[in-house]
């Protein structure tokens, strides 16, 4: 399937629309970079490109709605998992383009070649972005698949943090397939067919659905406790440094990024008590504008020195943007590629004065971080954080999962393929 | 530790709202003449996290002498909760060394340590002598609450942060608040709360039980302290398990010039004293009244400031209380924990405050946060 044209019916064909996507605009899209402007409408249903040096979906301007998913391996043999991956290779090369999962004609009396919710929408800016997890080298000691020596050292297993009450269900995987679109159903759809297509190779383990303002809104989207999130993202030539493996690590991994997922919950019903002005004190940021506490814009650099009469700094020592600041971790730098969630209402006990306790909002941050090295990414701005960030007073870290996302796809292979075919 | 505007607490609630605009550490207090008016800079020094995931800072001492692994004016901080932030349970000391900013884990003593009657879970009471050795109380649970408490013990450390010894006995239960002491160099004397007689499981009530009790040690070269008496000298004091807090009993001790050991009683909210703390043959039962109510808000840890005065850290929100031993006289406060996170602000924030030998203001700890912080 690696190497068929993507010469299908569209979805809306498919359901019987007349027109096809335009594949000029996808061309259009080529250029990936964070921070976008608002789309027309027409560029924010086109489709991404799915072949490239790079995977989709870790630079790329964010879109509406995320779905992701992990996945553990139930595939006995290595075989077993690159026929997967193909599958599904070829399946996201559809799926992106706003095709059908599945080629060919539907056959009544057989299951459907595609589950159908996301007939007559378009592409959508669609990405499906693939990571390998630490279970897919070893499980439980056992080298399943011969890969064992291919794990990168920079794959490594999160230290416990300070303040981690992770839950069992919503960590870790041996693999990940993450879905973003400018229509949740489109993500959704994605995800389910990718699942479908893995009947007897692979198992969910666990999900998350998420949304975000960047595709609407102008400039740094805005998190749910009302803060720009990722204002100090790099840019340019910056970001290509931090976000891509490079010959540090091993070859089948230049390109590719490493994806550290944090599920935070946030304690919004708190938050939403406290004045605006202790807010900017735990942010480090006027919550309007985004611009750092004595700065006047967002991008004005923080003066992490400033005092005020007293000697007191006026960006606190335990505001959240000192803390990540690159400045203050010795030049560390990721991509913040981050979507809210809101999963319902239950009960949970806050882990600070004054522990609240009772029902509340199962809200907040899908946090992702790309890098090129764990190590020196995330781990090094988040082992402070995790200690004395003022903002771990509404923050609960209960989900975490680490994934190496591998470079991207050429036409005719395959997703991971030099990880599998290299000596 | 956040910047906010510090203000006396009569002028809590207008200066809060203009530390809006404002966000500055300024201390005002009623009196001119006072400690606090001479403080305005608040720094945070180090987290107290160690490796371990140790949560909930409690005691803190500065080192005066150079010991061990320990430097003259390092820092000694306690933990009182384990990771999963159950109270009772923390078993870490670490080290902040001022002179290079560092932060090393001085201590991690066993849960389960012969000598020391439930377990382990590190007080606010601590001390580090002269000769190096280091005694620290425990107040130990197993699952967080005093459901499971136990009586605990002092546990005596070389200067290496190895366990040398522990302290227990009948005159021994949850040695609680922070202590104070006489180091002659070969003897000493230790003034330490007991608040764990009788108190059950939270929701009981009051138990005037708690005691202040006087252990003289004999230091013999190069080895452990050894107990040569244990004196009652308070007793009668009040101490409640608690659902939020473990336990309230008395926590603050400090000693004056004149022999007097002052008392932060936290459930009758007052500071009291017992004279001539050091050679009483007797109890002086809650001793004698020296400020009550006013500014206090569930006094707790407590120290004497250069000037003579007391300063103790409310409970209940995130002030520091200035008193006037002599005259008992509450000379203003500063709210040094405005986290608004609490309501009042710093409410269950604040609780060991050691003030500075080398005149350098005072350390406390800020339990929303788990740091220490230094105010000068």
């Amino acid at each position: 399937m690696s190497g068929e044209k993507l010469n299908a019916p569209s979805r809306r064909s498919f359901f019987g629309v007349a027109g096809g996507l335009a594949g000029g605009v996808a061309g259009a899209m080529v250029t990936r970079a964070q921070a976008s402007p608002i789309l027309p409408q027409d560029m924010s249903e086109a489709a991404e490109p799915f072949y490239g040096a790079h995977q989709a979906g870790i630079t790329t301007p964010m879109q509406d709605s995320l779905y992701f998913a992990s996945f553990d391996l139930a595939a006995t043999s290595r075989q077993d998992v690159v026929a997967l991956l193909q599958t599904w290779t070829a399946a996201a090369a559809r799926l992106t383009a706003g095709l059908p999962a599945e080629p060919g004609m539907q056959d009544d009396n057989e299951p459907p070649l595609d589950s159908g919710e996301a007939m007559g929408l378009k592409a959508s800016r669609l990405t499906i972005t693939f990571g390998f997890g630490p279970d897919i080298f070893t499980l439980d000691g056992k080298d399943r698949y011969g890969l064992a020596t291919k794990r990168p050292s920079a794959l490594v297993d999160l230290p416990v943090f300070n303040g981690d009450q992770l839950v069992d269900g919503q960590c870790g995987g041996a693999l990940c397939v993450q879905a973003c679109a400018n229509d949740p159903q489109v993500a959704f759809h994605a995800v389910r067919q990718l699942a479908r297509l893995s009947y007897g190779a692979a198992t969910l383990k666990w999900v998350q659905s998420g949304f975000a303002t960047a595709n609407k809104t102008q400039g740094t989207p805005r998190n749910l406790m009302g803060f720009k999130d990722g204002t100090m993202n790099p840019a340019g030539a910056a970001m290509e440094d931090a976000v891509w493996a490079g010959p540090e690590g091993p070859a089948w991994m230049q390109g590719g990024s490493y994806m550290v997922a944090r599920r935070i919950r946030i304690a919004l019903e708190h938050w939403d008590r406290m004045r605006v002005a202790f807010q900017e004190q735990t942010f480090g940021r006027q919550k309007a504008s985004g611009a750092p506490l004595g700065g006047k814009a967002e991008f004005d650099a923080p003066d992490f020195n400033a005092t005020d009469a007293s000697g007191n700094y006026v960006i606190p020592e335990t505001s959240h943007m000192r803390l990540a600041a690159p400045a203050n971790n010795g030049g560390a730098q990721i991509l913040r590629r981050s979507y809210s969630y809101n999963d319902g209402a239950n009960f949970v006990a806050e882990r600070w004065p004054p522990w609240h306790q009772g029902i509340e909002y199962d809200s907040g941050l899908f946090f992702q971080a790309y890098q090129k090295d764990p190590r020196t990414g995330f781990i090094t701005i988040f082992d402070k954080m995790s200690k004395i960030d003022a903002l771990n007073q509404f923050t609960t870290h209960v989900g975490s999962a680490i994934f190496a996302c591998p470079p991207g796809v050429r036409k005719g292979g395959y997703i991971g393929q030099a990880l599998f075919e290299t000596a | 530790m956040m910047a906010y505007k510090t203000c006396s607490t009569l002028l809590a609630v207008s200066c809060l709202a203009l530390a809006a605009a404002t966000p500055v550490a300024q201390a005002q207090t009623a009196d001119a003449g006072a400690y606090l008016a001479t403080v305005h800079k608040h720094h945070l020094v180090t987290s107290t996290v160690p490796a371990n995931g140790d949560q909930n800072p409690y005691a803190m001492v500065v080192a005066p002498v150079t010991a061990g692994v320990v430097q003259k004016d390092d820092l000694l901080v306690d933990n009182f909760n384990n990771r999963g932030n159950l109270q009772g349970t923390g078993s870490t000391i670490i080290d902040y060394r001022p002179s290079t900013g560092q932060t090393s884990l001085f201590a991690t003593i066993p849960h389960n340590l012969p000598g020391c009657p439930g377990g382990v879970g590190l007080s606010t009471a601590m001390v580090m002598l002269k000769s190096g050795w280091v005694i620290v109380g425990s107040a130990p649970s197993t699952d967080g609450t005093t459901k499971t408490l136990g009586p605990g013990c002092l546990i005596v450390l070389d200067a290496t942060g190895k366990v040398a010894g522990t302290i227990a006995g009948p005159e021994i239960a949850d040695p609680w608040g922070n202590m104070a002491w006489i180091d002659n160099g070969g003897t000493a004397t230790l003034f330490v709360s007991n608040a764990g007689f009788g108190i059950g499981a939270p929701g009981q009530p009051v138990q005037n039980s708690a005691t202040v009790l006087r252990i003289g040690l004999s230091i013999p070269a190069g080895k452990p302290p050894q107990v040569t008496s244990k004196t009652v000298i308070g007793s009668g004091f009040s101490a409640q398990a608690d659902a939020s807090v473990f336990l309230i009993g008395p926590t603050g001790l400090t000693l004056g010039k004149d022999g007097t050991l002052y008392v932060s009683d936290a459930i009758g909210n007052r500071v009291v004293a017992i004279p001539d703390a050091a050679a009483r043959t007797d109890s002086a039962a809650t001793g004698t009244l020296v400020s009550k109510d006013g500014l206090l808000n569930r006094p707790l840890a407590m120290d004497m400031a250069p000037n003579g005065h007391l300063l103790v850290v409310n409970g209940l929100n995130g002030q520091v209380v200035e008193i006037d031993p002599v005259t008992g006289k509450q000379l203003g406060a500063q709210w040094i924990d405005a986290d608004e996170a609490q309501t009042p602000p710093g409410s269950g924030d604040l609780f060991g405050l050691v003030v500075n030998p080398t005149g350098k203001g005072f350390y406390y700890v800020e339990d929303d946060v788990n740091t220490v912080v230094q105010a000068q």
